[in-house]
């Protein structure tokens, strides 16, 4: 390769490098360094921050609360991520197709993107407030109901399941269905209009085509939409805390919510290092799949 | 309103086909239904934000539930800037996001292309570790990130707020830009500005750039409302006086009685914050789809 | 405690709390040295009605410039971010030379006596008439291990608020006076519909901020929460017990605490001005300025009433918020002046009656403003039953957290949601608090 080529092709990439390096990969070896130290908001300024080993681990392996917040975890991700998927890709259908209204549709489609997570969070909480909610009083008025559903508090759990659960997932799918959308939808054009036609010409129904040309085109797409969604759910905070709290219960608490609470209730940044390099572990594990995934691009 | 839109599926061929498949008919009107049925779900708690925005604070509480303003009022837009400058946070949030989302895009663009185009030294490494940075969770990095931008003296402006967002938007606009340059734009392209007699960068610039604005324009979009809708780092970076972003100062407006007896006013803060998002997706939504297709995002 | 007086206003206090934590991330970040500006930096978290709070401030630090020379450059730091704020402070983060502070004896304890409040022993004597001008409940606020740290000027003092509308219903005609009235009150008010669906409960222990109505409850059957050097935990008792017992009663025997009553969503303001609710047990000073000015349309169907008592006394949970001097600045001089000078009689009756918040000065509680109303006369003479909710260990804000998490909340959480026995939470609760308050002893 000329040295000229070089050059060009480290000067273009390096901004981008600098800035991973420092707003991404340096804080995360910062955090997991802190994870192996003792640092306690109460005891820094006597004791400093001696090197503990393992011992963060071992504290929050031991409490039966956070191994509740993994199962927790990993549920909500399997619930957000399939809720969030199969309305996706239904709804990518319909607004693939040709008909008039379709921008108004798709401008609709996407409202929930304009708004921010704390907001959401806050008209969802009133929508959902047993008392007030006024989905309660619509289910009481056609008789639905005769008891109003405790949607952000009841405590009653099958197995890991629970009210407040559901209800904090389809807060989840709501906040995360446009992208999902708009990114299958790109999926969606690429695949060439021929082939739905051959499709037709063998007489195959919407389903069928869904089936046997759709899905196994939209299959690279899918995949790493999965491991996105994957990624992002695990890790995620915002509308969890800010509409249970982790509560009823624990029922709704989430590892980075667990971490969050050791960090700025508890003021143990060790802990919280420790709970947060756990979530890192299981984000790195789909990562490795992701950037495999990405690679292969590469030598193909 | 989808239950007849179904019906043009796939143009010519999709109406061909109407008559002669009775199933097709009952996919389309259960697919209708059950879009309805989403949409519902997705309207209902903006169109109850629009609502209470033109109520009083005392009718949306009201039980049983007002859904339609009895006399809709603007007083509480009118009254909403008196607790907090709601425009001014506005145009804040309007000033770091498009610097943000147009300098990150750039960066990634012009960091996809060689990553596409070119086979160098350590390029593996590279896209690794920019791809990696895309599973760190946020909560990892809030307590180192606030350190390195406190160290730099860059807490509390604009410039710190606005570069940690190209950090965080880097990875994702890396990847969707690379797909693009890989399946979008031939290499021929810029083969022939080479010919001429054209330098590395000045092919980049003069053709790659205006060819793959549509790729570019999506990856703006997206990296826009991340940093739009963020609130996590804006309140840690950028909490102080008359700088702050809208979403912190929503936050504010939150703890400031928004929750309560100001509801009508935050509802109507909540309103003007969901409105440049959407001013900015009309603008760009022609290129989102097409900047992304054709195999961007595979 | 003094902190969530003026927050506590809104459900939303999720969103602070997210915004606080996450400033508390830079807590522990290089301490930034104090610039050496001129004027003498003064802070203060908003109090009341946002613009006539600002605009009494500005004015009576305009009079004090004119006065004396001395220029002050004021911030106001939102109820939002303040807690981090003077968190980021005691860990040695840019601090002001003076401010509005609460929460001394944590504050201090994580500063040390290297960052945060600074002593001013040697000032005192600019208050010779401390003692008899103030409540003596509020100077304890300013007192911390012996050292006089600024004064007091604002107090959090909670009194009962009833349904003057509900209790007429029900042919009551006054709050009532101790738990056991508490008891009968409730089940008179509480209301169900057909279905057995509850319409109005009868009672609440206190704002959202559960372990914050607790404290009072436990003082009054007789306990106390740690000894007095503030290195051992003192809850596993039969006041703790007895407490929970009753609490746990009001929701599950007697059916007039709604059991919901711990989680964010639930929001008693709300469900009070909405007749959701019938009393509340144990509210800030400012719902009383709120539901005036906000509801105007409720004049007359609300009061207020001293707090009841409980088996051993009437201790009502309270604190005061000060004016006060940071360590790290180069004019302390400056500084006292100028709280000199806001801590007279006129420029506290101003902020007073700017903010509607209790006044520590005898002098302000007497003028008319707090008297030409009757819940106004109820605060003043809730002074009299104020005992600090500040307790001598650094860890006691995280302690009574009104989060998930906190020993205080969770032991709740337990014995009064979850039902567990009583018993055994108290002595896992214990057990949890003795191990929290070591951290903050040196060994």
């Amino acid at each position: 390769m000329r040295r000229e080529t070089l050059i060009f092709c480290y000067a273009m990439v390096a901004p981008a490098l600098i800035f991973t390096i420092l707003l991404g990969i340096y804080p995360m070896l910062a955090s997991i360094r802190i994870s192996f130290l003792e640092y306690d908001l109460l005891r820094v300024h006597t004791t400093g921050t001696p090197w503990v080993g393992f011992e963060n681990y071992l504290r929050v392996f031991n409490d039966p609360k956070f191994l509740q917040t993994v199962v927790n975890t990993g549920i909500f991700t399997v619930l957000a991520v399939s809720g969030v998927i199969s309305l996706g890709l239904l709804l990518s259908q319909v607004l693939n197709e040709d008909y008039r209204g379709r921008s108004v549709v798709r401008l609709l489609v996407c409202v929930p993107w304009f708004v921010p997570p704390v907001v959401a969070s806050a008209i969802w909480m009133w929508l959902l407030n047993t008392d007030r909610s006024p989905i309660n009083y619509l289910l009481m008025h056609w008789g639905l109901i005769d008891s109003n559903i405790r949607f952000l508090t009841d405590r009653e759990a099958w197995g890991p399941f629970s009210v407040p659960m559901l209800s904090v997932t389809a807060v989840r799918i709501w906040n995360g269905l446009p992208f999902v959308v708009i990114f299958l939808l790109a999926g969606l054009q690429s695949i060439p209009r021929s082939l739905y036609e051959a499709a037709e010409m063998d007489g195959a129904s919407i389903l069928q085509k869904f089936r046997y040309v759709t899905l196994p085109l939209l299959g690279p797409v899918l995949g790493v939409l999965l491991m996105l969604l994957v990624m992002t759910g695990l890790g995620h905070f915002e509308i969890n805390y800010i509409m249970t709290g982790g509560g009823p219960q624990n029922l709704t608490n989430t590892m980075a919510i667990y971490s969050y609470q050791q960090a700025f209730q508890n003021w143990r940044f060790d802990t919280a290092a420790a709970a947060s390099g756990l979530i890192l572990i299981l984000t790195g594990i789909v990562c490795i799949y992701y950037i495999r995934g990405q690679l292969k691009k590469d030598v193909r | 309103m989808s239950v007849s839109g179904v019906e043009h599926v796939n143009g010519k061929a999709g109406r061909r086909l109407l008559s002669s498949s009775r199933r097709d008919a009952l996919t389309r009107i259960a697919v209708g239904v059950i879009t309805a049925l989403i949409l519902i779900y997705i309207l209902v708690p903006v169109f109850w934000m629009l609502k209470s925005s033109f109520q009083s604070a005392l009718e949306i509480r009201a039980n049983p539930p007002i859904w339609f303003p009895g006399e809709p009022t603007l007083k509480a837009y009118e009254d909403m800037d008196r607790l907090i400058p709601v425009w001014r946070y506005l145009w804040n949030s309007v000033v770091v996001s498009l610097i943000a989302s147009v300098i990150a895009t750039l960066i990634a663009t012009a960091a996809a292309y060689v990553l596409a185009r070119f086979r160098f030294p350590f390029a593996t490494l590279i896209l690794t570790l920019i791809l990696v940075t895309q599973l760190i969770p946020p909560i990892t990095r809030v307590f180192p990130v606030y350190t390195f931008i406190q160290s730099l003296g860059l807490l509390n402006t604009y410039t710190g707020l606005t570069l940690a967002y190209i950090g965080f938007s880097l990875p994702f606009a890396v990847l969707l830009l690379r797909g693009y340059f890989e399946t979008s734009c031939p290499p021929e392209l810029e083969e022939a500005a080479m010919v001429d007699g054209c330098s590395h960068f000045s092919a980049f610039w003069r053709i790659i750039l205006p060819v793959s604005l549509p790729g570019m324009a999506a990856v703006g979009i997206f990296t826009f409302l991340n940093a739009w809708n963020d609130f996590l780092w804006a309140s840690l970076l950028l909490n102080q006086g008359s700088m702050k972003t809208i979403q912190v100062g929503i936050g504010d407006f939150a703890s400031e009685g928004g929750g309560v007896q100001y509801v009508n006013l935050f509802m109507a803060a909540c309103v003007v914050a969901t409105v440049p998002a959407v001013i900015m997706f009309l603008f760009v939504q022609r290129w989102l789809v097409g900047g992304l297709t054709a195999g961007s995002v595979k | 405690m003094t902190s969530d007086t003026t927050r506590n206003r809104g459900k939303n206090r999720t969103v602070s709390t997210l915004m606080r934590g996450a400033a508390l991330a830079g807590a522990l970040a290089a301490g930034v040295g104090t610039a050496a500006a001129e004027p003498v930096k003064f802070w203060s978290q908003p109090y009341g009605d946002l613009l006539q709070w600002q605009s009494s401030l500005e004015k009576n630090i305009q009079a004090f410039t004119a006065e004396t020379g001395i220029e002050v450059d004021l911030q106001i730091i939102n109820w939002s971010s303040a807690f981090s704020n003077w968190l980021t402070v005691a860990q040695g983060g840019a601090a002001p030379d003076c401010a509005d502070m609460f929460w001394l004896y944590s504050f201090s304890g994580i500063g040390g006596d290297k960052y945060g409040p600074k002593p001013i022993n040697d000032h005192r004597s600019a208050w010779p008439e401390l003692d008899k001008d103030f409540f003596p409940g509020s100077l304890t606020d300013v007192n911390w291990q012996g050292d006089f740290y600024g004064i007091p000027w604002r107090v959090d003092v909670r009194p009962i608020l009833v349904s003057r509308t509900a209790l007429d219903e029900a042919g009551l005609a006054a709050a009532p006076d101790n738990w056991d009235e508490i008891v009968a009150h409730a089940k008179a008010l509480t209301k169900r519909d057909d279905n057995g669906n509850v319409s109005r409960w009868g009672y609440n222990f206190g704002m959202t901020n559960a372990p914050q109505a607790l404290v009072p409850l436990y003082w009054q059957a007789g306990g106390s929460f740690m000894s007095d050097d503030g290195k051992t935990a003192t809850i596993d008792n039969d006041e703790m017990r007895a407490t929970l017992q009753w609490m746990h009663d009001m929701i599950w025997e007697h059916k007039v605490v709604n059991p919901d009553f711990m989680e964010p969503s639930y929001d008693p303001q709300a469900d009070f001005v909405s007749g959701n609710l019938a009393m509340v047990g144990s509210v800030a000073p400012n719902w009383g300025s709120q539901l005036s000015s906000q509801y105007p349309e409720l004049n007359g169907s609300w009061e207020m009433a001293i707090a009841p008592k409980g088996p051993k006394n009437r201790d009502t949970y309270s604190g005061a918020g000060y004016w006060g001097v940071l360590r790290g600045t180069d004019k302390e001089a400056e500084c006292v002046k100028l709280i000199e000078f806001l801590s007279q009689n006129d420029q506290m009756q101003s902020l007073s009656e700017a903010s509607s918040a209790v006044s520590p000065r005898r002098s302000v509680m007497a003028s008319n403003y707090w008297a030409d109303e009757p819940w106004k006369k109820v605060l003043s003479a809730s002074l009299e039953y104020g005992r600090t909710s500040q307790h001598p260990s650094p860890v006691w804000s995280a302690l009574v957290s009104p989060k998930p998490g906190s020993v205080i909340y969770d032991m709740m959480y337990d014995a009064l949601v979850a039902q567990k026995n009583i018993d055994e939470v108290v002595s896992a609760a214990q057990v949890r608090m003795q191990v929290e308050m070591n951290r903050s002893s040196d060994n």
